[in-house]
């Protein structure tokens, strides 16, 4: 094994080191004696990304059921372990990663790294806790449907991916799906997905490296999984969308609609990202929230939201604009933010903006390793995703080479409204109105 | 204390952020507060001002957050355009907020920046303009911010059981204000309450980071020691009625789910009972965040929790929180629960209240307290990680209480016992006390449907 340190300015404190171990498992640590803390986060391709086709909800469940039984030890006694001594767990489907985020005081880490041990090698998947977490999703997708935010999320990813892209159906499911996932399905998605090969464990916190490098390797090392996949599973990009796509998804009793433009963009490790970070940050972000902000909050005062973001993972990602407005605001605020997208288009951005956007977006960098769990956050998107460990330190420099012209170029290929998705969710409007 | 939880709390063992504190009161009234950081080339800056929606009346509601809204418009010196653009050049990330008993403004940038953002606080004391047109967009802001919090009906229930269980008290309304009171407030309230609240001798400034403790306040020396103090801000008069009797609110608005919202007076922060009923809670839910910034940020449910267990692992709820907040004067400890589909919530609230009754019957052992008091030992730690979060806590202790007591609160939550716990459950947890709320879906509810209440 090498343990190797990457390359950063000093800038971003500590450097963190990086280790392979022979089974295919990544694992990071960044060294941070400020507080006598550690974050621990295992991250797992086995996102909803990869729920089984018509099983919506599989990762979801996994998730939720993972750390209610594994080994010799039930739920009662696994929650008891971690509340005992204070340390949290969380575990959460993303749409690529599975991911488990564990924080601890650092006295604890054998501790706790032996539970985890168990709870990612041996889970049991109690049927009692299957059953009760799938009452559980049922309530949840209820939730979900009666919420304009995630109502207007969903139905973009709905829209920007078509069915049968692993993208396209929601994390939670819906009910028909979730009356499909049983015992055996989350005992068949473990075994070929929560797997050491593609995984990665960043340890952030009161910790020497070489110490938290060798717990690792002995609660970890060993692990091998027969049916799971060597490597990084590759998620296809979606088609090119036929056209301008708007849907509206009506529910009864809001008092705030919520917008969303959509626009297929790029993956993760596309060497457009960091102009497509300046595009957003001058779009939806910088300061009150870029141009969007401005014209939407700050001069027509429709909106207590409106941003944008890039939002890029293994498959193609989307560039999105976002508003939550008064109900009777809704078409005024779509021709605005319409038309501040095609400004965008025509115009672009004045050389202050791009200026500014850059210097703040290179600035903060060093911001986002500051605690634990940013630090454990960005580094383990920084492996996951492929960039590099070393990614913080080289970020900076690669939005300071991003030019004006890369930025318009960037709004021209991507911010197409004739090919794009706009979904408003609250209102009861018709979608011919919207066009 | 018993001999076995006799231990000594050092600063190693509950975050060593939050000692060595440094505290000065500057000429005009301002309490600055200094802790040296050096762990990283941050700096965060927290100005506090003792106003909240406590110091609202009738027809006024919301203008304290309002006023917050207003003070990122520019100022004398600094250009709307300038005031965040500032903190992102210097690689900064920048908000506020305002509750009850406080409004914030914080920055937290890289430390060359620090006398930039010490200027940009000080001139926001005491020049920002609010032109009458600023006013105005700003109106249907606050009221679209209004309308996405009443989408949630958690929220909705939140309010309507808030405003049933205090009757006096002028934290009975929401921070973000009626929406009758959103459209009269006009520019001449805003700027009273801005000038009456916004002055040295209502503020404390917490810094924490990068710096040389005598160099930071050279710099507030000289943009704040120019600013003249005010008048006294008066205290709240109005001390909340003892509740005699069940108070019960059911609410029908469109839900995906079935909400419960159970509230009991909680103490203030300074009251020596704060303490126990922070265990108290940790025996039910695992014990709340005293940071209310991080606010349990990335934490789950403490799930050996006793209402955990008796509700979600009950296959009664699918979701049981809690809330209790250091608060300057007595408010409400609450527990919510999110009925699982097709459970009446009845059998919810009779499951809770069961074990709310169990540790009035004195049902409290000595692993529930030691796994507790862990819980908040390791929370108080894990909330003070960053130099935004110890500038926060320093800053909010001080602005609702005194810093100290922050600093104090581990020795006396390790100093709680089972008796403690049994007579805060008797006595702040009786039948007589709650107040009961339900929310019930209602899909043909109008959006401003009234809520129904018994008393």
């Amino acid at each position: 094994m090498s343990r190797a340190a990457a390359t950063a300015p000093g800038a971003m404190g500590t450097l963190p080191r990086r280790t392979l171990l022979p089974n295919g498992l990544v694992v990071v640590v960044r060294r941070n004696p400020a507080s006598p803390s550690i974050t621990l986060r295992l991250t797992f391709e086995a996102g909803a990304a990869f729920d089984p086709p018509d099983r919506a909800g599989t990762s979801e469940m996994t998730a939720a059921t993972i750390d209610r039984g594994c080994g010799s030890l039930g739920a009662s006694e696994i929650a008891e372990r971690f509340d005992f001594i204070g340390a949290s767990c969380v575990t959460r489907s993303r749409r690529d990663a599975l991911e488990m985020e564990t924080r601890l005081l650092a006295r604890h880490l054998p501790d706790v790294l032996d539970l985890l041990r168990s709870i990612v090698r041996e889970p049991a998947f109690p049927e009692a806790e299957v059953e009760r977490e799938r009452a559980q999703l049922l309530t949840a997708i209820a939730e979900r449907d009666q919420d304009t935010r995630q109502v207007a999320e969903e139905t973009l990813a709905a829209l920007l991916y078509p069915p049968g892209h692993p993208y396209h159906a929601s994390a939670l499911g819906d009910r028909e799906s979730a009356g499909r996932i049983g015992r055996g399905e989350l005992v068949a998605f473990h075994a070929r997905r929560v797997a050491p090969a593609g995984a990665v464990v960043v340890v952030a916190g009161d910790v020497e490296p070489d110490r938290a490098f060798d717990a690792i390797a002995e609660r970890f090392g060993s692990w091998t999984s027969a049916t799971a996949g060597a490597g990084r599973a590759d998620v296809p990009d979606p088609p090119a969308l036929p056209g301008r796509l708007a849907r509206v998804r009506p529910i009864a009793g809001k008092t705030q609609a919520d917008i969303g433009f959509g626009f297929p963009a790029m993956r993760r490790t596309s060497d457009e990202m960091p102009a497509a970070m300046v595009l957003s940050s001058a779009l939806g972000e910088f300061s009150l929230g870029g141009r969007l902000g401005a014209t939407v909050r700050e001069k027509a005062g429709l909106a207590y939201y409106a941003y944008s973001r890039v939002s890029a993972g293994r498959a193609a990602g989307a560039i999105v604009a976002r508003a939550g407005v008064t109900m009777a605001e809704t078409r005024r605020a779509v021709d605005l933010m319409r038309r501040t997208l095609a400004t965008a288009v025509a115009r672009g951005f004045t050389p202050k903006e791009i200026a500014d956007s850059k210097q703040a977006l290179a600035a903060s960098v060093s911001r986002h390793l500051e605690t634990n769990p940013d630090a454990a956050s960005f580094l383990a998107d920084c492996e996951f995703y492929g960039l590099g460990i070393d990614y913080p330190g080289r970020l900076p420099a690669l939005i300071a080479g991003v030019t004006r012209a890369d930025v318009h170029a960037l709004a021209e290929k991507y911010l197409n409204l004739d090919r794009c998705v706009l979904v408003v969710a609250g209102p009861d409007l018709k979608e011919e109105e919207l066009a | 204390m018993s001999p076995a939880n006799r231990r000594r709390v050092t600063s190693r063992a509950t975050g060593a952020s939050l000692s060595g504190v440094r505290r000065v009161r500057l000429p005009n009234g301002l309490t600055v507060l200094l802790r040296e950081m050096p762990q990283a080339p941050l700096v965060s800056i927290w100005c506090w001002y003792r106003v909240g929606s406590r110091d609202e009346r009738p027809g006024f509601t919301g203008i304290t957050h309002w006023v917050e809204h207003m003070n990122f418009k520019g100022t004398r010196t600094i250009p709307k355009s300038e005031v965040t653009r500032r903190v992102e050049l210097a690689g900064g990330t920048w908000n506020g907020y305002t509750y009850l008993d406080v409004t914030t403004y914080f920055e937290t940038v890289q430390k060359a920046a620090m006398e930039a953002m010490i200027r940009l606080e000080a001139s926001r004391m005491s020049e920002c303009l609010y032109p009458k047109t600023e006013v105005e967009r700003e109106r249907t802001v606050v009221i679209s911010e209004l309308q996405g919090g009443e989408n949630d009906p958690r929220s909705f229930l939140d309010k309507e059981v808030t405003g049933t269980a205090l009757q006096a008290h002028p934290y009975r309304w929401p921070t973000i204000g009626y929406l009758s009171d959103l459209q009269a407030i006009d520019r001449d309230d805003l700027y009273r309450h801005y000038r009456a609240y916004y002055v040295p001798n209502n503020a404390v400034l917490a810094l924490a980071g990068d710096f040389r403790a005598a160099e930071a306040l050279r710099m507030v020396r000289r943009w704040f020691g120019p600013i003249r103090r005010g008048a006294p801000i008066p205290a709240i008069r109005t001390v909340e009625p003892e509740q005699s009797g069940e108070r019960r609110v059911v609410v029908r608005r469109p839900s995906g789910a079935v909400y419960l919202d159970i509230a009991w007076p909680s103490p203030a922060a300074t009251d020596q009972e704060f303490p126990a009923l922070l265990v108290l809670d940790g025996v039910l839910l695992g014990g709340p965040s005293v940071n209310i910034w991080a606010g349990g940020r990335g934490r789950g449910p403490s799930k050996s929790s006793r209402l955990y267990r008796a509700l979600v692992e009950g296959d009664l709820a699918s979701e049981v929180a809690s809330t209790l907040l250091p608060t300057a004067y007595p408010f409400l400890y609450r527990v919510t629960a999110t009925a699982r589909e097709g459970v009446e919530p009845q059998r919810v609230e009779a499951a809770l209240l069961a074990e709310i009754e169990r540790l009035a019957r004195g049902d409290v052992g000595e692993r529930d307290l030691e796994r507790a008091r862990n819980q908040f030992l390791a929370r108080y730690a894990l909330d003070c990680e960053s130099v935004t979060d110890v500038a926060h806590q320093i800053g909010f202790f001080e602005t609702v209480a005194d810093h100290r007591l922050l600093l104090g609160l581990p020795e006396r939550v390790l100093a709680v016992q089972a008796a403690d716990v049994t007579r805060l459950a008797r006595q702040r947890l009786s039948a007589l006390r709650r107040t009961v709320g339900h929310l019930l879906p209602a899909d043909d509810a109008p959006a401003n449907g009234p809520a129904e209440r018994t008393t």
